[in-house]
C-alpha cells in the first residue's frame, strides 16, 4: 500500500499542473462538433449537391446536446476521463450523419433518442450520488435483469419483429429491453462476485461453478427462445470475463470455452438459422442471393469504399439489408473508406482501454468489476458486430453501440457511458485526494 | 485482479487488430477482386444511374440511346431500331454481360476517359457532360436493304470501303431484339435471354463476322493470288489442259468439276467458270503448301481481324501437309505453241498434298467468316491492301465537337498491286461473262466471284456466296462485299450466282443510289 500512496502523491501533483479534464474534454467536443457538422453537410452536398435545408436547427440541437452534456458531467463527474463523452459523441454524430443520409424517416427519430438518452446520461449521474450504492442492490438488479431478459417471452408484452423475440411493448412505446438487462446483470455480476470472490480463489468445487452453469443456461435460453444470438453471446462473454478476473483461475476460462463450443454445437444442429448463419460465414458466395446476400453485399460495399471511401452520400449502401443497423459499420465504411472504417474502430478501443484503465486503477473490488463489466459489454458487442459484418466470426445481429439506429440499444449506452464516468470520476478524485 | 485485466486489454487489442487486419483485406488488399465479382452489381447499377453517349448511323439514325426510367435504376437503353443492328451495336443489360459496341466503347459512352474528361482546362471546375456519342460508318440504307434482300434466310451480308475498311453494313439473319435483354425487369431479360441461347440457329451470334463456313470457290481468289505471286502463272499463261478431274499427287481421291463438266483454260477463264479441276492442280502442283498458306495468311486467314467488334472469329487455313515426298518439276498444261515458257522451278509435293488440292478450292479445313471473304474482296479491289475493318467511325462530344476520328489503317499487304489489279480484272470478266452475272448493274463497274460450298448430297445443299467490288466507272472501287445464304438447296456452281448475287446486287443499289 506504500507504492500505491507514493503513486497516488504523484497524481495529484500531476493533477494541479495539468489541464483540467473537463477543459480537454470542451475542447475535444468543439473539434467532435465540427467533424460531425462537416460530414453532415458534405452528407446532404454529396447525395443533392444541396446544402441541408435544417442545417440550422441540426447545427443548435448538435452543440445543445454537448453542451447539456459537459455541464452534466462538470457538475457531477468533474474529475472524469475527458475522453469519454467525447468519443461516445463523435461515434454517435457518425452513426446520425450516415443514418440520415440513409432514411431520413429515422433520423428525425434517432435525434429523439439521442436526446432521450442524454437525459438518461444526466439522470444517471445526477440520481446515482456513487456508483457503489447499486452493490447494496444486487439481487434487486438480479431479478429486474432477468425480469428484463425474460420481458419479451412474458404474453402482453412481447413482440416478436424480424424473427427475434427480443421486443417489449408497454404502451406505445416498443423496446428491447435486453439492453437494459445488460446493465443490470453487469451491476448484479459484479456485486455477487465480490461476496464469493474470495470463496472462489481459495478453492474451486463444482458448485462453486454452478454460476457459469447458470449463466450458461439463462444465456442458451435466450438464444433459443428468443432467437437472439448475438445478446446471448455477449451475456456469457461478459460472465465468463468478469468470473475469470474475480477467481484468478484459469479454469474458469476453460470452462466457459468448454460450454460455449457445447453451446454452439448443440445450437448448430438443433436450429436452421443458426447453421445458415455459419454456411455464410464459411463461404457467403455459396448463396450470393440467399443467405449469403447481406455479408456478399456489405463486402461489395467495403471494397467500393476503398481507401478514401466514395464520399458521403455518394455510395450506394442502401442495397444491404439492415445497414441501419446492424450493418451501419459497412455503410460507413464505403462512404469513408478503410480511413473511416479504422477511425471508428480506434474509437472503441479508446472507449475500451479508459474504461479498463478504470478498472486497473480502481481500488474497490465493486467498481473494478463493474468498470471491468460494462467495458467488456462494450467492447465485445462492438467485436461481434463489426466481426460479424467483416466475415471474421459468424454473423449476429447486434447493434453497433452508439452508431447503429436503435432506441432502446442507444439509451441503454449512454446510460453505461454515465456509469463508465461516474466511475472515472470516483477513482480519479480518489487518487487526488 | 489487476494482471488479469490487462491481460483482457492485451486480448482486446489483438481482437481489435483481427478486425483492422480483415478491414485491409476486404477493402484495400481484395477490393479488385470483390468488384470483379460477378454477383457485384455495383458498377452496373452506377453506370444505369446516369445517361451514355447515342450511337447513330453514319446517315443519322438512332441506333441506340439512354432514356429516363423510374425504377430500380435511372437510365436505361433503348435501341429503336430492334433486330436490324443487334449484332452491331449490342446491348448494355442489367443482367446479361454486354456485347457489341456496348462493350467495346463502354468507357467512351459512360464518359470515363481522361481524354473526354478533360478537354479543355475548364474541365477542371465545370461538370460538363462526357459522354461520347459513336457516329458509325454504317449507313442505314445500306444496311436496310440487305435484311430485305436476305429476307428470312439464313445468311450474312457485310459490305465494306476497301479504301478505308468501314464497314457500310454487316446484317446476319437469324437476329434479336436487344431492347429485350436491356429490359430493367430482370425476370423478363432472363427469360428472353435463356429463349434465344435455346434457339438452335443461334440469333445472338453476329455470324457475319464471329462464324466461319466453307468459302467453296470464292476461296478460288486466294489461290489465283497464290499463283500469281508464284511468277508462274498469270492472266493468259499457262493454258490449263481440260479435264473432267483432277487425279491428286501421290494419290487420293479425283476432284471433279461441278454436274461433271468439263473445263480448263486460262486463269481469267478457269475464274470465270469456276474450274474446280484447274485450281486444284494450280493449288497442289503450281504453288504447293507453303505457297498456300503465305497466300491465305496474308489475306487474313490464321489470325483474328482487328475489328472494333468483341470475339471476331478467326478463319482457318491448314498449314500442315505432312513430310515432303518429292520436288516435281514439270510444268504441265504449258502452251508450248505459244512459246510461254515460264522460268524453272520445282514444287514440293507432300504427304497431304491432295488435302491442298481440295483446299485450293475452299474445300476440306479451309473456313472463313463472312468479313474475311469481304475483305477478300477488298484486298484485290484496293490494290493489295488490307485496311482494318471497322465500324466506328468518330467519337463525338456532347456539344458536337469531336472528340476522335477513326483513322483508316492498313492491316496486312496481302500481294502485290500488279497481282490485285489482274485479279480485279478477271473478277470483271466473271461478272460480265461469267457466274456472277447476277451482279450487274448499269453503269456501274462490277468484279465478283461466285461461290458454292457443297454441306451434304442427300438431299443436296450448299452454302451459296458471292464476294465482290464495285465502284462508279473510271473511279477505283469503292465498295466491296460477300454475301452467304447458308445451308440452300442444290449443289451446282450456279447456286451461289442464283441465290446470293441478286442480294449483293441489291446492296450495291442501294449504296450508289441506284436500281
Amino acid at each position: 500500500m506504500t507504492a500505491a500512496g507514493s503513486s497516488a502523491q504523484e497524481v495529484k501533483t500531476d493533477l494541479r499542473n495539468e489541464v483540467h479534464p473537463r477543459r480537454v474534454e470542451a475542447g475535444l467536443l468543439l473539434m467532435v462538433g465540427a467533424t460531425v457538422a462537416a460530414a453532415y453537410g458534405m452528407a446532404s452536398f454529396g447525395a443533392s449537391e444541396t446544402i441541408p435545408a435544417d442545417v440550422g436547427p441540426f447545427l443548435f440541437w448538435m452543440f445543445g446536446l454537448g453542451l447539456v452534456v459537459h455541464l452534466a458531467v462538470r457538475r457531477w463527474a468533474p474529475a472524469a476521463d475527458p475522453v469519454f463523452v467525447p468519443v461516445a459523441l463523435l461515434l454517435n454524430g457518425l452513426g446520425y450523419v450516415v443514418i440520415t443520409r440513409l432514411d431520413g424517416g429515422l433520423a428525425a427519430l434517432q435525434s429523439t433518442w439521442t436526446a432521450v438518452g442524454v437525459g438518461g446520461l444526466v439522470a444517471t449521474l445526477v440520481v446515482l450520488p456513487r456508483v457503489r450504492v447499486l452493490e447494496s442492490y444486487r439481487y434487486l438488479l438480479g431479478l429486474a435483469g432477468l425480469g428484463l431478459l425474460v420481458l419479451p417471452l412474458v404474453p402482453g408484452f412481447g413482440r416478436e419483429i424480424n424473427g427475434a423475440r427480443i421486443w417489449a411493448s408497454v404502451g406505445p412505446v416498443n423496446f428491447q429491453p435486453g439492453e437494459f438487462a445488460k446493465l443490470a446483470l453487469a451491476a448484479f455480476f459484479a456485486a455477487y462476485l465480490v461476496d464469493s470472490r474470495e470463496l472462489l480463489r481459495t478453492r474451486l468445487e463444482l458448485r462453486d461453478l454452478a454460476p457459469i452453469g447458470v449463466a450458461w443456461a439463462g444465456s442458451l435460453g435466450v438464444m433459443i427462445l428468443e432467437r437472439d444470438l448475438g445478446s446471448s453471446l455477449l451475456f456469457f462473454t461478459l460472465f465468463v470475463v468478469v468470473l475469470w478476473v474475480a477467481s484468478e483461475r484459469w479454469i474458469v476460462l476453460g470452462v466457459g470455452g468448454g460450454l460455449f463450443v457445447a453451446g454452439a454445437v448443440v445450437s448448430w444442429q438443433l436450429f436452421d438459422h443458426v447453421q445458415a448463419r455459419v454456411d455464410s460465414w464459411i463461404d457467403p458466395f455459396a448463396d450470393p442471393k440467399g443467405d449469403g446476400f447481406q455479408i456478399v453485399e456489405a463486402s461489395f460495399a467495403l471494397a467500393d469504399g476503398g481507401l478514401t471511401g466514395t464520399g458521403l452520400g455518394r455510395g450506394e449502401p442502401g442495397r444491404i439489408p439492415f445497414v441501419e443497423t446492424d450493418f451501419i459499420f459497412a455503410a460507413i465504411g464505403e462512404e469513408l473508406g478503410l480511413a473511416g472504417s479504422s477511425a471508428v474502430l480506434m474509437a472503441f478501443l479508446i472507449l475500451v482501454g479508459s474504461g479498463l484503465r478504470i478498472a486497473i486503477r480502481t481500488s474497490r473490488i465493486f467498481d473494478k468489476l463493474f468498470a471491468l463489466g460494462l467495458t467488456t459489454l462494450i467492447g465485445v458487442q462492438a467485436f461481434v458486430i463489426i466481426g460479424g459484418v467483416l466475415r471474421v466470426v459468424p454473423l449476429t445481429g447486434i447493434t453497433l453501440p452508439f452508431v447503429s439506429y436503435g432506441g432502446s440499444s442507444l439509451v441503454a449506452n449512454y446510460v453505461l457511458l454515465a456509469l463508465l464516468v461516474k466511475l472515472s470520476h470516483e477513482q480519479r478524485s480518489a487518487e487526488a485526494m | 485482479m489487476n494482471p488479469r485485466i490487462r491481460r483482457l486489454g492485451i486480448a482486446f487489442v489483438v481482437l481489435y487488430v483481427l478486425l483492422f487486419v480483415q478491414l485491409n483485406r476486404v477493402q484495400f488488399f481484395g477490393a479488385e477482386r470483390l468488384q470483379e465479382d460477378v454477383n457485384n452489381t455495383r458498377g452496373l447499377i452506377r453506370e444505369f444511374g446516369r445517361p451514355r453517349g447515342s450511337i447513330v448511323t453514319a446517315d443519322g439514325v438512332v441506333l441506340a440511346r439512354s432514356v429516363p426510367y423510374d425504377g430500380s435504376v435511372d437510365f436505361v437503353r433503348q435501341y429503336p431500331e430492334g433486330d436490324l443492328y443487334a449484332h452491331i451495336v449490342g446491348y448494355q443489360s442489367l443482367n446479361v454481360a454486354a456485347t457489341g459496341l456496348e462493350r467495346v466503347y463502354n468507357d467512351e459512352l459512360a464518359g470515363t476517359p481522361v481524354g473526354q474528361q478533360l478537354v479543355s482546362f475548364g474541365d477542371l471546375f465545370a461538370d460538363r457532360d462526357t459522354t461520347a456519342m459513336l457516329r458509325l460508318s454504317i449507313r442505314h440504307d445500306v444496311q436496310t436493304a440487305a435484311r430485305n434482300a436476305l429476307g428470312d434466310r439464313r445468311g450474312s451480308v457485310v459490305a465494306l470501303d476497301p479504301r478505308t475498311g468501314e464497314l457500310i453494313a454487316m446484317w446476319t439473319y437469324p437476329s434479336f431484339d436487344p431492347n429485350r435483354l436491356a429490359d430493367p425487369d430482370g425476370s423478363a431479360a432472363n427469360a428472353a435471354y435463356s429463349e434465344l441461347r435455346s434457339d438452335p440457329d443461334d440469333p445472338l451470334l453476329a455470324k457475319a463476322y464471329r462464324e466461319i463456313f466453307f468459302p467453296g470457290s470464292t476461296f478460288k481468289l486466294v489461290t489465283a493470288a497464290a499463283g500469281i505471286e508464284s511468277g508462274l502463272i498469270d492472266a493468259t499463261a499457262p493454258v490449263f489442259a481440260a479435264g473432267e478431274a483432277y487425279d491428286p499427287i501421290p494419290s487420293g481421291l479425283p476432284i471433279r468439276n461441278f454436274g461433271g463438266s468439263t473445263c480448263g483454260g486460262d486463269l481469267v477463264e478457269i475464274l470465270r467458270v469456276s474450274c474446280n479441276t484447274a485450281f486444284a492442280e494450280m493449288g497442289a502442283e503450281w504453288v504447293g503448301p507453303a505457297g498456300m498458306v503465305d497466300a491465305a495468311e496474308s489475306f487474313g486467314f490464321n489470325t483474328a481481324p482487328g475489328i472494333d467488334l468483341p470475339s471476331p472469329a478467326t478463319s482457318r487455313f491448314p498449314v500442315e501437309f505432312g513430310n515432303r515426298l518429292a520436288d516435281v518439276d514439270f510444268y504441265r498444261g504449258i502452251d508450248e505453241a505459244r512459246d510461254l515458257a515460264r522460268p524453272n522451278g520445282s514444287v514440293s509435293i507432300h504427304e497431304d498434298s491432295a488435302r491442298l488440292a481440295q483446299t485450293a478450292i475452299g474445300q476440306n479445313d479451309v473456313a472463313a467468316t463472312p468479313l474475311q471473304m469481304a475483305l477478300v474482296a477488298a484486298a484485290i479491289a484496293n490494290g493489295g491492301l488490307v485496311m482494318t475493318p471497322h465500324v466506328v467511325a468518330e467519337l463525338v462530344a456532347a456539344d458536337g465537337s469531336l472528340y476522335e476520328t477513326i483513322e483508316s489503317e492498313i492491316s496486312r499487304i496481302a500481294m502485290r498491286t500488279s497481282t490485285a489489279n489482274t485479279l480485279a480484272e478477271a473478277m470483271r470478266v466473271v461478272a460480265s461473262e461469267g457466274t456472277a452475272r447476277n451482279l450487274l448493274v448499269d453503269g456501274l463497274d462490277i468484279g465478283g466471284k461466285t461461290g458454292t460450298a457443297q454441306l451434304g448430297t442427300d438431299p443436296p445443299n450448299s452454302h451459296a456466296w458471292i464476294v465482290g467490288f464495285a465502284g462508279r466507272a473510271g473511279e477505283d472501287p469503292s465498295l466491296a462485299f460477300a454475301v452467304i445464304v447458308e445451308a440452300q438447296e442444290g449443289a451446282s456452281e450456279q447456286t451461289g450466282g442464283r441465290v446470293a448475287a441478286p442480294i449483293a446486287r441489291s446492296v450495291i443499289e442501294a449504296f450508289f443510289g441506284v436500281s
